[in-house]
Protein backbone atom coordinates (compact mmCIF):
# COMPACT_ATOMS: atom_id res chain seq x y z
CA UNK A 1 0.00 0.00 0.00
CA UNK A 2 2.74 2.82 0.95
CA UNK A 3 4.22 2.07 -2.83
CA UNK A 4 0.76 3.03 -3.93
CA UNK A 5 0.28 5.45 -2.18
CA UNK A 6 3.45 6.66 -2.85
CA UNK A 7 2.99 6.49 -6.79
CA UNK A 8 -0.56 8.10 -6.70
CA UNK A 9 0.89 10.86 -4.84
CA UNK A 10 4.06 11.18 -6.97
CA UNK A 11 1.68 11.58 -9.69
CA UNK A 12 -0.23 14.80 -8.36
CA UNK A 13 2.70 16.26 -6.59
CA UNK A 14 3.52 19.04 -8.23
CA UNK A 15 -0.19 20.29 -8.81
CA UNK A 16 -0.93 20.20 -4.91
CA UNK A 17 2.07 21.96 -3.56
CA UNK A 18 1.55 24.85 -6.31
CA UNK A 19 -1.86 25.50 -4.98
CA UNK A 20 -0.07 25.94 -1.32
CA UNK A 21 0.89 29.60 -1.18
CA UNK A 22 2.57 29.66 2.30
CA UNK A 23 5.84 28.13 1.78
CA UNK A 24 6.88 29.56 4.87
CA UNK A 25 5.19 27.03 7.18
CA UNK A 26 5.17 23.53 7.48
CA UNK A 27 2.29 20.52 9.37
CA UNK A 28 4.64 17.94 9.87
CA UNK A 29 8.18 19.17 10.41
CA UNK A 30 7.66 22.64 12.60
CA UNK A 31 9.35 23.00 14.59
CA UNK A 32 11.14 19.36 14.55
CA UNK A 33 10.73 17.17 12.06
CA UNK A 34 9.81 13.51 12.49
CA UNK A 35 13.30 12.28 11.96
CA UNK A 36 13.39 13.60 15.84
CA UNK A 37 10.56 10.99 17.24
CA UNK A 38 12.40 8.08 19.19
CA UNK A 39 11.79 4.90 18.15
CA UNK A 40 9.33 3.54 20.48
CA UNK A 41 6.74 6.48 19.42
CA UNK A 42 7.32 5.95 16.12
CA UNK A 43 4.70 3.39 15.34
CA UNK A 44 2.23 5.72 17.60
CA UNK A 45 3.13 8.28 15.96
CA UNK A 46 2.65 6.64 12.64
CA UNK A 47 -0.71 5.54 13.58
CA UNK A 48 -1.88 9.14 14.23
CA UNK A 49 -0.91 10.59 11.22
CA UNK A 50 -2.64 8.15 9.27
CA UNK A 51 -5.53 8.52 11.69
CA UNK A 52 -4.99 12.58 10.89
CA UNK A 53 -5.17 11.95 7.38
CA UNK A 54 -7.80 9.94 7.01
CA UNK A 55 -9.79 12.19 9.30
CA UNK A 56 -8.97 15.52 8.91
CA UNK A 57 -7.14 15.91 5.43
CA UNK A 58 -8.11 14.49 2.28
CA UNK A 59 -12.01 15.64 2.72
CA UNK A 60 -11.36 19.36 2.59
CA UNK A 61 -8.58 18.34 -0.69
CA UNK A 62 -11.45 18.42 -3.33
CA UNK A 63 -10.30 20.00 -6.54
CA UNK A 64 -11.99 21.27 -9.66
CA UNK A 65 -9.22 18.76 -11.07
CA UNK A 66 -10.77 15.03 -11.94
CA UNK A 67 -7.74 13.25 -12.38
CA UNK A 68 -6.29 15.19 -9.21
CA UNK A 69 -9.38 14.37 -7.24
CA UNK A 70 -9.23 10.43 -8.32
CA UNK A 71 -5.81 10.12 -7.28
CA UNK A 72 -6.79 11.75 -3.93
CA UNK A 73 -9.41 9.35 -3.98
CA UNK A 74 -6.42 6.49 -4.59
CA UNK A 75 -4.58 7.82 -1.66
CA UNK A 76 -7.32 8.16 0.61
CA UNK A 77 -8.59 4.67 0.27
CA UNK A 78 -4.85 2.89 0.46
CA UNK A 79 -5.05 4.95 3.76
CA UNK A 80 -7.59 3.26 5.07
CA UNK A 81 -5.67 -0.16 4.43
CA UNK A 82 -2.37 1.15 6.23
CA UNK A 83 -4.45 2.73 8.92
CA UNK A 84 -6.16 -0.43 9.53
CA UNK A 85 -2.89 -2.75 9.47
CA UNK A 86 -1.54 -0.06 12.27
CA UNK A 87 -5.04 -0.04 14.38
CA UNK A 88 -4.79 -4.28 14.71
CA UNK A 89 -1.23 -3.40 15.88
CA UNK A 90 -2.27 -1.25 18.41
CA UNK A 91 -4.96 -3.18 19.96
CA UNK A 92 -2.49 -6.39 20.28
CA UNK A 93 -0.48 -3.17 22.37
CA UNK A 94 2.37 -3.04 19.71
CA UNK A 95 2.23 0.36 18.81
CA UNK A 96 2.51 2.01 22.40
CA UNK A 97 1.97 5.55 22.70
CA UNK A 98 4.04 7.72 25.03
CA UNK A 99 4.57 11.16 26.01
CA UNK A 100 6.70 12.45 23.07
CA UNK A 101 4.77 10.82 20.94
CA UNK A 102 1.50 12.63 22.36
CA UNK A 103 3.07 16.19 22.24
CA UNK A 104 4.20 15.86 18.88
CA UNK A 105 1.18 15.16 17.77
CA UNK A 106 -0.51 17.77 19.40
CA UNK A 107 2.06 20.15 17.58
CA UNK A 108 0.94 18.85 14.42
CA UNK A 109 -2.64 19.59 15.11
CA UNK A 110 -1.41 22.72 16.50
CA UNK A 111 0.23 23.82 13.21
CA UNK A 112 -3.04 22.70 11.48
CA UNK A 113 -5.34 24.40 13.50
CA UNK A 114 -2.98 27.33 12.85
CA UNK A 115 -4.37 27.82 8.97
CA UNK A 116 -7.82 27.59 7.66
CA UNK A 117 -8.97 24.33 6.84
CA UNK A 118 -8.59 24.10 2.67
CA UNK A 119 -5.12 25.41 3.18
CA UNK A 120 -4.09 23.12 5.89
CA UNK A 121 -5.36 20.30 4.48
CA UNK A 122 -4.09 20.85 0.76
CA UNK A 123 -0.46 21.92 2.94
CA UNK A 124 -0.59 18.34 4.73
CA UNK A 125 -1.16 16.53 1.41
CA UNK A 126 1.29 18.48 0.23
CA UNK A 127 4.01 16.90 2.48
CA UNK A 128 2.81 13.85 2.14
CA UNK A 129 5.98 12.63 0.48
CA UNK A 130 7.60 13.98 4.38
CA UNK A 131 5.62 11.25 5.73
CA UNK A 132 6.24 8.57 3.24
CA UNK A 133 9.88 9.08 3.77
CA UNK A 134 9.42 8.87 7.48
CA UNK A 135 7.67 5.75 7.42
CA UNK A 136 9.69 4.30 4.45
CA UNK A 137 12.69 4.85 6.83
CA UNK A 138 11.18 3.88 9.93
CA UNK A 139 10.92 0.37 8.34
CA UNK B 1 -44.25 13.90 -22.85
CA UNK B 2 -40.52 13.13 -22.87
CA UNK B 3 -40.35 8.78 -22.18
CA UNK B 4 -38.29 8.11 -19.12
CA UNK B 5 -34.90 6.95 -19.74
CA UNK B 6 -34.26 3.24 -18.69
CA UNK B 7 -31.55 2.72 -16.17
CA UNK B 8 -28.18 0.76 -17.10
CA UNK B 9 -29.30 -2.74 -16.69
CA UNK B 10 -26.46 -5.92 -16.21
CA UNK B 11 -23.90 -4.10 -14.52
CA UNK B 12 -20.76 -6.27 -13.83
CA UNK B 13 -16.92 -6.51 -13.49
CA UNK B 14 -14.78 -8.26 -15.58
CA UNK B 15 -10.94 -8.79 -13.31
CA UNK B 16 -8.19 -10.44 -14.97
CA UNK B 17 -4.83 -9.82 -14.06
CA UNK B 18 -5.28 -6.56 -11.63
CA UNK B 19 -7.00 -5.11 -14.89
CA UNK B 20 -10.58 -4.55 -14.13
CA UNK B 21 -13.61 -3.47 -16.25
CA UNK B 22 -17.19 -2.32 -15.69
CA UNK B 23 -19.22 -3.25 -18.51
CA UNK B 24 -23.47 -3.28 -18.76
CA UNK B 25 -26.24 -3.74 -21.34
CA UNK B 26 -26.72 -1.20 -23.85
CA UNK B 27 -30.26 1.17 -23.17
CA UNK B 28 -31.80 1.24 -26.42
CA UNK B 29 -34.12 3.96 -27.50
CA UNK B 30 -35.24 4.10 -31.46
CA UNK B 31 -33.39 6.60 -33.42
CA UNK B 32 -31.29 8.19 -30.50
CA UNK B 33 -27.74 7.82 -29.58
CA UNK B 34 -27.51 6.77 -25.94
CA UNK B 35 -24.68 7.91 -23.67
CA UNK B 36 -23.55 6.94 -20.80
CA UNK B 37 -20.74 8.07 -17.51
CA UNK B 38 -19.52 5.47 -14.75
CA UNK B 39 -18.75 7.06 -11.20
CA UNK B 40 -17.04 5.10 -8.31
CA UNK B 41 -16.95 4.68 -4.44
CA UNK B 42 -14.81 3.58 -2.28
CA UNK B 43 -14.50 2.87 1.09
CA UNK B 44 -13.07 6.17 2.21
CA UNK B 45 -15.63 8.00 0.16
CA UNK B 46 -18.53 5.84 1.85
CA UNK B 47 -17.05 6.22 5.46
CA UNK B 48 -14.92 9.05 5.50
CA UNK B 49 -16.61 11.64 2.48
CA UNK B 50 -20.24 11.57 2.91
CA UNK B 51 -21.27 8.48 0.48
CA UNK B 52 -19.26 10.69 -2.29
CA UNK B 53 -19.40 9.83 -5.95
CA UNK B 54 -16.08 10.07 -7.82
CA UNK B 55 -16.91 11.04 -12.16
CA UNK B 56 -14.25 8.78 -14.22
CA UNK B 57 -13.49 11.45 -16.92
CA UNK B 58 -12.03 8.85 -19.60
CA UNK B 59 -16.11 7.44 -19.32
CA UNK B 60 -17.92 10.27 -19.30
CA UNK B 61 -20.66 10.61 -21.83
CA UNK B 62 -19.60 7.52 -23.77
CA UNK B 63 -20.94 5.49 -26.37
CA UNK B 64 -19.46 2.45 -25.20
CA UNK B 65 -20.84 -0.17 -22.68
CA UNK B 66 -17.07 -0.54 -21.12
CA UNK B 67 -15.07 1.27 -18.78
CA UNK B 68 -11.58 0.59 -17.72
CA UNK B 69 -11.60 1.35 -14.21
CA UNK B 70 -8.16 -0.43 -13.22
CA UNK B 71 -6.60 2.89 -12.39
CA UNK B 72 -9.19 3.91 -10.11
CA UNK B 73 -9.64 0.69 -7.87
CA UNK B 74 -6.32 1.13 -6.91
CA UNK B 75 -6.66 0.11 -3.50
CA UNK B 76 -7.77 -3.39 -1.92
CA UNK B 77 -10.91 -1.93 -0.60
CA UNK B 78 -14.55 -2.07 -1.29
CA UNK B 79 -15.98 -0.35 -4.61
CA UNK B 80 -19.58 0.86 -5.57
CA UNK B 81 -19.82 1.74 -9.15
CA UNK B 82 -22.64 3.21 -10.87
CA UNK B 83 -23.57 3.75 -14.35
CA UNK B 84 -26.21 6.07 -16.24
CA UNK B 85 -27.38 6.73 -19.17
CA UNK B 86 -28.17 10.41 -21.40
CA UNK B 87 -30.20 10.64 -24.53
CA UNK B 88 -30.26 14.61 -25.56
CA UNK B 89 -31.60 16.41 -22.63
CA UNK B 90 -33.05 13.20 -20.91
CA UNK B 91 -30.96 11.45 -18.30
CA UNK B 92 -31.47 7.91 -16.61
CA UNK B 93 -31.28 7.37 -12.85
CA UNK B 94 -27.70 5.90 -11.68
CA UNK B 95 -27.75 1.67 -12.34
CA UNK B 96 -25.35 -0.07 -9.39
CA UNK B 97 -23.70 -2.89 -9.44
CA UNK B 98 -25.05 -5.37 -7.50
CA UNK B 99 -22.56 -5.59 -4.54
CA UNK B 100 -19.03 -4.39 -4.16
CA UNK B 101 -16.07 -4.91 -6.14
CA UNK B 102 -12.65 -5.49 -4.22
CA UNK B 103 -9.62 -6.51 -6.21
CA UNK B 104 -8.78 -8.84 -4.18
CA UNK B 105 -11.42 -11.28 -6.37
CA UNK B 106 -9.52 -10.65 -9.42
CA UNK B 107 -8.54 -13.29 -11.17
CA UNK B 108 -4.96 -14.67 -11.75
CA UNK B 109 -3.62 -16.08 -14.88
CA UNK B 110 -0.68 -17.91 -14.95
CA UNK B 111 2.43 -15.85 -16.92
CA UNK B 112 3.47 -16.41 -20.49
CA UNK B 113 6.70 -18.01 -20.27
CA UNK B 114 9.02 -19.08 -22.66
CA UNK B 115 12.13 -21.14 -21.38
CA UNK B 116 15.66 -21.01 -23.70
CA UNK B 117 18.25 -23.38 -24.04
CA UNK B 118 21.20 -20.35 -25.24
CA UNK B 119 24.33 -23.07 -25.15
CA UNK B 120 24.61 -24.26 -21.31
CA UNK B 121 22.82 -21.23 -19.97
CA UNK B 122 19.17 -22.12 -18.63
CA UNK B 123 17.09 -18.77 -19.76
CA UNK B 124 13.47 -17.58 -19.04
CA UNK B 125 11.32 -14.97 -20.76
CA UNK B 126 8.35 -14.06 -19.13
CA UNK B 127 5.55 -11.71 -20.14
CA UNK B 128 5.46 -8.35 -18.81
CA UNK B 129 1.93 -7.90 -16.50
CA UNK B 130 2.84 -4.78 -15.23
CA UNK B 131 4.51 -3.08 -11.97
CA UNK B 132 2.04 -4.97 -9.46
CA UNK B 133 3.03 -8.64 -10.63
CA UNK B 134 6.14 -10.73 -9.06
CA UNK B 135 6.92 -13.99 -10.44
CA UNK B 136 8.25 -17.51 -8.56
CA UNK B 137 10.05 -19.09 -10.88
CA UNK B 138 10.77 -23.22 -10.36
CA UNK B 139 13.20 -25.14 -11.94
CA UNK B 140 14.80 -28.48 -11.68
CA UNK B 141 16.22 -31.06 -13.46
CA UNK B 142 13.72 -33.69 -14.87
CA UNK B 143 13.43 -36.49 -12.44
CA UNK B 144 15.25 -34.61 -9.55
CA UNK B 145 11.98 -32.70 -8.44
CA UNK B 146 12.91 -32.95 -4.73
CA UNK B 147 15.88 -30.71 -5.94
CA UNK B 148 13.47 -27.91 -7.44
CA UNK B 149 15.32 -24.47 -6.68
CA UNK B 150 13.52 -21.12 -6.85
CA UNK B 151 13.61 -17.70 -8.32
CA UNK B 152 11.80 -14.61 -7.40
CA UNK B 153 11.49 -12.06 -10.22
CA UNK B 154 10.47 -8.41 -9.07
CA UNK B 155 10.75 -6.87 -12.39
CA UNK B 156 10.45 -8.36 -15.69
CA UNK B 157 12.91 -6.40 -17.79
CA UNK B 158 14.62 -9.07 -20.00
CA UNK B 159 15.24 -12.69 -20.38
CA UNK B 160 16.33 -14.16 -16.52
CA UNK B 161 19.30 -16.24 -16.51
CA UNK B 162 18.18 -19.09 -14.16
CA UNK B 163 20.91 -21.80 -14.13
CA UNK B 164 24.39 -23.24 -15.73
CA UNK B 165 22.98 -26.79 -17.55
CA UNK B 166 25.33 -29.92 -17.87
CA UNK B 167 25.17 -31.39 -21.40
CA UNK B 168 22.63 -34.05 -20.97
CA UNK B 169 19.70 -34.11 -18.62
CA UNK B 170 16.45 -31.97 -19.33
CA UNK B 171 16.09 -29.14 -17.33
CA UNK B 172 12.35 -28.18 -16.57
CA UNK B 173 10.85 -24.98 -15.37
CA UNK B 174 7.01 -23.73 -14.48
CA UNK B 175 6.05 -20.18 -13.37
CA UNK B 176 3.58 -18.81 -11.57
CA UNK B 177 2.84 -14.63 -10.93
CA UNK B 178 2.31 -12.55 -7.04
CA UNK B 179 0.80 -9.63 -6.80
CA UNK B 180 1.76 -8.30 -2.72
CA UNK B 181 -1.18 -6.03 -2.90
CA UNK B 182 -3.44 -8.06 -2.70
CA UNK B 183 -1.14 -11.06 -1.78
CA UNK B 184 -2.42 -13.88 -4.11
CA UNK B 185 -0.43 -15.93 -6.65
CA UNK B 186 -1.49 -17.50 -9.90
CA UNK B 187 -1.43 -21.27 -10.19
CA UNK B 188 1.69 -22.30 -12.08
CA UNK B 189 1.79 -22.26 -15.85
CA UNK B 190 2.57 -25.55 -17.96
CA UNK B 191 6.46 -26.96 -17.54
CA UNK B 192 8.95 -26.35 -19.88
CA UNK B 193 11.51 -28.51 -20.44
CA UNK B 194 14.64 -27.73 -22.46
CA UNK B 195 18.31 -29.56 -22.95
CA UNK B 196 21.64 -28.15 -23.19
CA UNK B 197 23.58 -29.34 -26.40
CA UNK B 198 27.11 -27.40 -27.47
CA UNK B 199 26.15 -24.05 -28.64
CA UNK B 200 22.87 -24.83 -29.86
CA UNK B 201 19.16 -24.08 -28.48
CA UNK B 202 17.43 -26.96 -28.23
CA UNK B 203 13.81 -27.05 -27.37
CA UNK B 204 11.97 -30.12 -26.53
Amino acid sequence: SVTEIRSGFTAIKANIQARDPIRTLSILSHPHSLHKVKLLDRCCITHQLFNFYVDKVFKHCKTEDSFVNRKISSIANSFLIVKRKLGQCQEQNKCLCGQESAEKYKQILANYEGLNVTSAAIKSLGELDILLDWVEKSG
Amino acid sequence: EDALVAAPQNISILSTNMKHFLTWSPVTVQGETVKYSVEFQGEYEREYANESWIPICECSLITATVCNITDDISATVAYNLRVRADVGARRSEWGTLKGFFNRITTSLTPPLMKVIADGYHLLVELEDMGPAFQFCVLYWKKGQESRMQQKVVEEVSSVVHLDTMEAGPDYCVKAQTYVEAINRSSSFSQTQCVRAEGGTSMWL
